[in-house]
């Protein structure tokens, strides 16, 4: 099981969710989808190096 | 297609009770109160995501939230899970069968599923969660869309 690829099919279902919830542009939409999903991958990536010195 | 007009609403001389139908619905089956709503795409779309996210987590071994005794915790938990409407009851019910959850224990002792030893136990829960929470916003924007403050 790839933990990772769980995280960004997580982001993934979230991101689209959101975009579809608070939008109704395709545009803003698209916008929002994008922004959501990096924000929780890349977020929980660099989340992850920050913690990795710590016990 | 449904005329607009008929389109359940809160405002109308029947509301509270054709509202209170259509969110109790639009809980218990994800993307029905979009259908309902004539947001046909919406639906669609709400419904695939609360079920994808809910498969995921009961292949992942999830644990369905439900409440335990000295755990006040766990009534919030199951509150977001049961957000899931008949996908949680459907999964409870076969876990725990009729005689399981109209024990005398009720509304303890019932068993939540999952296996705390796979890797995938936690995420599991994380994604059954999420789906449950996902509905219930959708519920709260069925609520918004009938009310008329939102398109």
């Amino acid at each position: 099981m790839d933990h990772f690829l769980l995280l960004v099919w997580h982001a993934f279902l979230v991101a689209v969710f959101f975009a579809f919830l608070w939008r109704s542009d395709r545009r803003g939409r698209i916008v929002l989808f994008v922004k959501t999903f990096l924000i929780m991958v890349v977020g929980a990536v660099v989340l992850g190096w920050l913690m990795f010195p710590f016990p | 297609m449904a005329d607009k007009d008929q389109r359940p609403t809160i405002d109308d001389a029947s509301g509270t009770k054709v509202a209170r139908w259509l969110l109790l619905v639009a809980w218990l089956i994800p993307g029905l109160g979009h259908w309902l709503l004539g947001k046909r795409r919406r639906a669609g779309i709400f419904a695939g995501l609360v079920v994808a996210s809910f498969v995921t987590g009961s292949l992942l071994h999830g644990e369905l939230a439900v409440p335990q005794a000295n755990s006040p915790l766990s009534w919030f938990f199951t509150f977001g899970c049961l957000g899931n409407g008949i996908l949680y009851l459907v999964r409870l019910l076969a876990l725990n069968g009729l005689d399981g959850i109209f024990s005398s224990a009720f509304p303890y002792g019932l068993h939540g599923g999952g296996d705390p030893i796979t890797a995938g136990f936690f995420y599991g829960k994380t994604f059954l969660y999420t789906a449950g929470l996902m509905n219930l916003l959708v519920v709260l924007d069925v609520h918004d869309i009938a009310r008329g403050e939102k398109s």
